[in-house]
């Protein structure tokens, strides 16, 4: 679906859902909501719901960049203390790399 | 399809944009493949002097046709890509050990003519089961149970996005040694899940949504090729695409009557019934068709003057038909599995007795196949009905482009991915080539017949025919020749 074809009211409702949406664990939906409503927010002549639509746009980006930091720490941190922290590190694991301490 | 990949492109796409104006002109007429995609728009034009584009129109029709169908070439290869380098990469979807309950004859007879008449009751048996599940789709229909339809996709959307998934990403980890936390597993599915979900069956970006639907496809595929015995698939893979000819084409094939009822009822075909991939062609043709038809003349305007604005002509045209419209191609993601009450049952005790993904095969299948088939006789629904709203009096004759869905990219995938599975790429490359090329015989076929046609039976007898050419014939001459130390 290509938001150009909804009315400027329909696309703020669309971005302030996907925005909502993603405080429920969900990034990458502000990932996608930043992505796709950034040429409404930066690019196109100016209107009314603009600004709003702006501000959804930002905060989903700056949260979408700050979760992806998160799981990207965790991760780096969990590959590489997992073998020390014993059990509770084979507990958490899904998949255990073999051949690797 | 091709509505979709034109719609998507056409800013990008001079040459799509200039095929549109004259699609105005054609949608009228006998459609060709591209005819269909327009053809709701169509019947507007009457108004507008035909006569003067007749002759062009088929020249156009043929062009703009063989754009939709180029178009297609790139879903269609990067599934292929996907499952190629899936099988050839990841053992686990190579070793059949289970099968699924629709293939109860295991084939594992040492002589071949045993294991060919397994394969052909094995490949009724499913046969069978895609029609029950047809029907019962159109019996739903038919009582307006629109409820349950809904439910039906969504479930077997989120199967697919979530369950299967997961095996996925399990036995890609597991082939390249990966660790991974449960924590992040977690979020990655579901984040993954939910925004296919919201992508499928409401509002996404297209082309979140068309990677969604490839991603789909290629993993109903791959199930396919690790579960369904060897002779079973390519038996499978004739029967299922014969189906197809006789579901599109029959007086009385279900497809038909989807269609027929939808129109009765003067309502869009259901969403839910669309098909996937259709979904984002529908979706674009459907954009189109409403933007001529509510305002012909603007709309004509604007698609002849300014081919190339059409997207954004468009969304201020269509704005109505278009939400509307990718909401029905949306749900079409899930469609066709159809959960069947039998195995599901099955499926859980599998899966608490194996404690791998292995588990769900069966009802994955099932479902798969289901969907497949109900995918495309929505598909098809979709665009016949489509263009029988557009032309009534015509039968839609883009159909058959439009039909060119995600199942019959599955079963080429299928055949493609089975292909490449012997670990011959000269194999691999013929049967890729040959699928298409019988695309877009299919579409020569479309110009010719002017009439709806499954895209699904030329491509998969061409790929058949090539497998086995190559396989039997091509290969073991050219190693003959490289023994030989022969150069042609």
């Amino acid at each position: 679906m290509r938001i150009e074809s909804l009315q400027n009211s329909e696309k703020l409702n669309l971005c302030r859902k996907y925005f909502l949406a993603g405080f429920a664990l969900l990034p990458f939906m502000w990932a996608v909501n930043a992505v796709w409503f950034f040429k409404e927010a930066f690019i196109v002549p100016t209107y009314a719901e603009q600004k709003k639509i702006r501000t959804y746009v930002i905060i989903s980006a700056l949260g979408a960049l700050l979760w992806l930091g998160g799981i990207i720490t965790w991760i780096l941190v969990f590959q590489k203390y997992r073998s020390e922290w014993g059990v509770l590190g084979d507990n958490l694991s899904f998949i255990i790399p073999k051949g690797i301490a | 399809m091709a509505d979709l990949v034109i719609n998507s492109r056409s800013h990008v796409e001079p040459n799509s944009n200039r095929a549109e104006p004259y699609v105005v002109g054609q949608e009228e007429g006998q459609d060709s493949s591209t005819n269909a995609e327009r053809p709701r728009g169509t019947s507007e034009n009457d108004g507008i002097p035909r006569e003067e584009y007749e002759e062009e129109d088929e020249e156009l029709e043929l062009k703009y046709g063989a754009q939709h169908v180029i178009k297609l070439f790139i879903p269609v290869s990067l599934c292929m890509v996907v499952v190629v380098a899936t099988v050839s990469s990841i053992a686990f979807y190579t070793e059949t050990d289970v099968y699924l309950i629709y293939t109860p004859f295991p084939e594992e007879s040492s002589r071949w003519q045993d294991r060919v008449k397994d394969a052909v009751y094995n490949a009724l048996i499913l046969l069978s089961v895609v029609i029950a599940l047809t029907v019962v789709l159109i019996i739903l229909y038919k009582q307006r149970c629109y409820l349950i339809i809904k439910v039906w996709l969504g479930l077997s959307s989120l199967l697919l996005l979530t369950f299967f998934t997961f095996l996925y990403l399990t036995e890609v980890l597991r082939r390249y040694n990966l660790g991974l936390d449960w924590i992040s597993l977690a979020l990655i599915l579901w984040n993954f899940g939910v925004v296919g979900m919201v992508c499928i069956h409401w509002k996404g970006p297209l082309r979140l949504h068309q990677m969604y639907l490839i991603f789909i496809a290629a993993l109903m595929s791959l199930i396919f090729i690790k579960y369904l015995p060897e002779y079973t698939l390519w038996v499978v893979l004739a029967v299922i695409s014969i189906w197809d000819l006789v579901a599109v084409l029959c007086p009385k094939g279900p497809l038909r009557i989807l269609v027929e009822t939808a129109q009765e009822r003067n309502e869009p075909i259901f969403p839910a019934l669309i098909y996937s991939s259709n979904i984002m062609y529908s979706v674009l043709s459907d954009t189109d068709g409403d933007t001529r038809s509510p305002s012909n003349p603007e709309a004509q305007g604007v698609d002849i003057s300014n081919s190339t604005q059409e997207n954004l002509s468009n969304p201020q045209n269509t704005q109505n038909s278009t939400e509307t419209p990718p909401v029905e191609g949306e749900p079409t993601n899930g469609p066709v599995a159809k959960p069947n009450q039998k195995s599901k049952p099955k499926k859980r005790r599998r899966e608490t007795a194996e404690e791998n993904g292995y588990v769900g095969e069966e009802g994955g299948f099932n479902r798969d196949w289901e969907r497949e088939s109900e995918e495309r006789s929505r598909r098809r629904r979709q665009q016949v009905r489509n263009h029988m709203d557009t032309n009534p009096s015509h039968t839609v004759p883009g159909a058959a482009n439009q039909e060119h869905n995600q199942s019959d990219i599955e079963e080429e995938e299928i055949l493609v991915g089975k292909a490449s599975s012997y670990g011959d790429w000269n194999t691999t490359f013929a049967c890729f080539i040959a699928i298409l090329i019988g695309l877009c015989l299919t579409l020569i076929m479309l110009a010719i017949f002017k009439k709806a046609l499954p895209a699904l039976p030329i491509s998969i007898a061409f790929g058949l025919f090539f497998y086995f050419t190559t396989s039997f014939l091509v290969v073991p001459f050219t190693e003959e020749l490289t023994i030989g130390q022969v150069y042609i």
